[in-house]
């Protein structure tokens, strides 16, 4: 199978079902996506697929075949990742940073489709779970990028 | 006057007496002396006469020897428990003769000539050919180990666990001839009929039943066959050609494909169909999934289930209350589009489950997420998890009314208090893959 990610075309071998975090981290060794739960519930391991957000750790590869996928690794290769990735240091939202990659991934989608979002879109868009709490500092890191 | 006092004394006497006799009396069996050599193919057919069956599902329970009984089954009246069938001399049917066996699995009478309780699916063994009875028994006597685990009392209390009575519901509602081949029919149909009707015991989830709890048909010539009915909290779906609520848009492969694999582009196994599958249907040949399918596909809808499904172009109603439930919880696995992930994570978007008026299935899948489904020893990659501790049943309601009113789904709103039934009579699914071994 060939997977496009971040702009570069892989070979990959692995049955239809597997999820695709597992390729992105064990086969290719892109290991700032994170494994949380396994069960789409937590968010650590967002990635986008043709610009939405994805939880990786639910996503067959077979259904990405062909489709663009972007991870982490690849966030400050546009002008609005490197805002979001700004704007994420100047409220230093992380702490212990597990979850970041994947509130990163989330927000980044979001401000993409969504440039000037309210607070109910942020709220329904940004469901990754945080064990530290950073949820304020997101929420203000989000309003401020919504701001211009 | 007296004269007819006595007259209808005595019609009372041989009408006790008539009716004594028929409760009591041992059932013919046509393999009463039939002579039997237990050859090692035999055993080995056996084998795949109770994969066909799934014996093993209601006669073992993980943790204890195969076949050595104990599965909890509740009835309105109390639980029963489903018994030892090793042959066990002491616990078991370790005594049983050939004909004994037939009795019991084709007529739901035991050796001891008490009568069983219709839990055993004997209205659809007796379709059982002798040839099938035959190896089964091969392989009970010879296959199975014995295992020395005693029968739990079932918990009925008297009157109701008199068991003489089902003798007359058996005359009123059960069959007692082994299948017959339908003229007009093919090898094929005819083959996938005996094993949906006969072993595979299909309508014992999926058609309906009487108030007198007989499964309101057991073949293809009465429509309620096979039409969907409530089972322990889930909906058994119609496996008739009802385009939305059955298998309507299912080609013969996808439905051999679901049999043998748990899943395919429509849906996954969810309910006590998993069961179904791990214990039983994956073992199947591809022959017979091939007949199943075949026989499944000729059975006509009832006309009343609307065009079939398409993709709704209408705009899916976002602001809605259980849109925001959805997004969150629902739509990494099964999409904004409701479309699943091809085979592997099932879609909303016209499913049988999001179309049917009954949401037990729905609501059941939300509250406790998925068994495991496990295709040739491999525990699936994608799980339905339980959602139980996570959400109110005012938010399931509204997301699964929201998931049934999507998409160009036309399924009915879903009340709180469903939610709230259905909850207090479930546990969460395990986690845990459980595999039932037969040897």
């Amino acid at each position: 199978m060939e997977l496009k990610i971040n702009g570069s075309t892989h070979q990959v071998d692995a049955a239809p079902e597997t999820p695709l975090l597992w390729l992105i981290r064990e086969d290719l060794g892109l290991t700032g996506t994170k494994f949380g739960c396994g069960l789409a519930q937590c968010g650590a391991c967002t990635v986008m697929v043709d610009g939405m957000a994805v939880r990786s750790c639910v996503t067959p590869v077979e259904g990405v075949v062909g489709r663009e996928i972007r991870t982490i690794e690849s966030i400050e290769s546009d002008a609005l990742g490197q805002r979001v990735v700004a704007a994420w240091v100047k409220h230093q939202v992380a702490q212990c940073g597990y979850c970041q990659s994947g509130q990163v991934m989330a927000a980044t989608a979001l401000l993409q489709r969504t440039p000037r979002p309210t607070d109910a879109e942020i709220a329904a868009a940004m469901t990754n779970l945080c064990r530290c709490g950073t949820y304020n500092a997101i929420k203000t890191a989000i309003h401020e990028l919504a701001a211009g | 006057m007296k004269k007819a006092m006595t007259c209808l004394a005595l019609g009372g006497v041989v009408l006790v007496a008539g009716g004594a006799w028929f409760v009591n009396r041992v059932v013919y069996s046509p393999l009463a002396d039939a002579p039997l050599a237990l050859s090692p193919a035999l055993i080995e057919k056996g084998e795949y006469v109770a994969r066909l069956g799934d014996c093993v599902a209601c006669h073992s329970v993980a943790g204890n020897p195969p076949f050595s009984g104990g599965l909890e089954m509740a009835t309105p009246m109390g639980s029963i428990f489903a018994t030892n069938i090793t042959p066990d001399k002491r616990s078991g049917i370790g005594n049983y003769s050939l004909d004994d066996f037939d009795r019991a699995v084709r007529q739901g009478v035991a050796a001891d000539g008490h009568r069983l309780y219709p839990a055993m699916p004997y209205p659809s063994f007796s379709k059982f050919s002798d040839d099938d009875v035959k190896a089964l028994y091969a392989f009970f006597m010879k296959g199975v180990t014995p295992a020395d685990v005693p029968n739990k009392q079932s918990e009925i209390p008297w009157p109701f666990n008199m068991r003489w009575p089902l003798a007359l519901w058996n005359a009123a509602f059960a069959d007692s001839d082994p299948y017959q081949a339908k003229p007009g029919q093919d090898e094929q149909w005819n083959r996938g009929a005996y094993i949906v009707q006969g072993p595979g015991h299909c309508g014992s989830c999926h058609t309906p039943r009487s108030i007198t709890m007989n499964e309101k048909a057991l073949d293809e010539r009465n429509a309620n066959y096979l039409s969907g009915a409530l089972i322990d909290g889930w909906y058994a779906p119609s496996l008739r050609q009802d385009p939305n609520t059955g298998l309507g848009r299912w080609s013969e492969p996808e439905i051999v494909q679901y049999l043998k694999t748990g899943r395919n582009v429509h849906s996954v196994v969810t309910g006590s169909m998993t069961e179904a599958f791990n214990n039983s249907t994956q073992y199947m040949s591809d022959d017979d999934l091939g007949a199943i399918a075949h026989y499944l596909a000729s059975l006509p809808g009832n006309g009343k289930d609307g065009p079939p499904w398409t993709p709704s172009p209408a705009p899916v109603a976002w602001s809605s209350p259980g849109a925001k439930t959805y997004l969150a919880k629902c739509s990494s696995c099964h999409g904004q589009d409701g479309r699943g992930q091809g085979q592997w994570i099932p879609p909303l978007a016209g499913a049988s489950s999001s179309m049917v008026s009954e949401s037990s299935t729905g609501i059941n899948a939300t509250l406790n997420g998925s068994d495991r489904v496990i295709a040739s020893g491999l525990p699936d990659a994608y799980r339905m998890p339980p959602y139980r501790n996570q959400l109110t049943d005012q938010e399931i309601a509204d997301a699964l009314t929201f998931v049934r009113s999507s998409w160009g789904n036309q399924g009915n709103a879903v009340e709180a208090n469903e939610v709230r039934t259905l909850r207090d009579k479930t546990d969460p699914a395990s986690p845990d893959p459980i595999i039932l071994h037969m040897r």
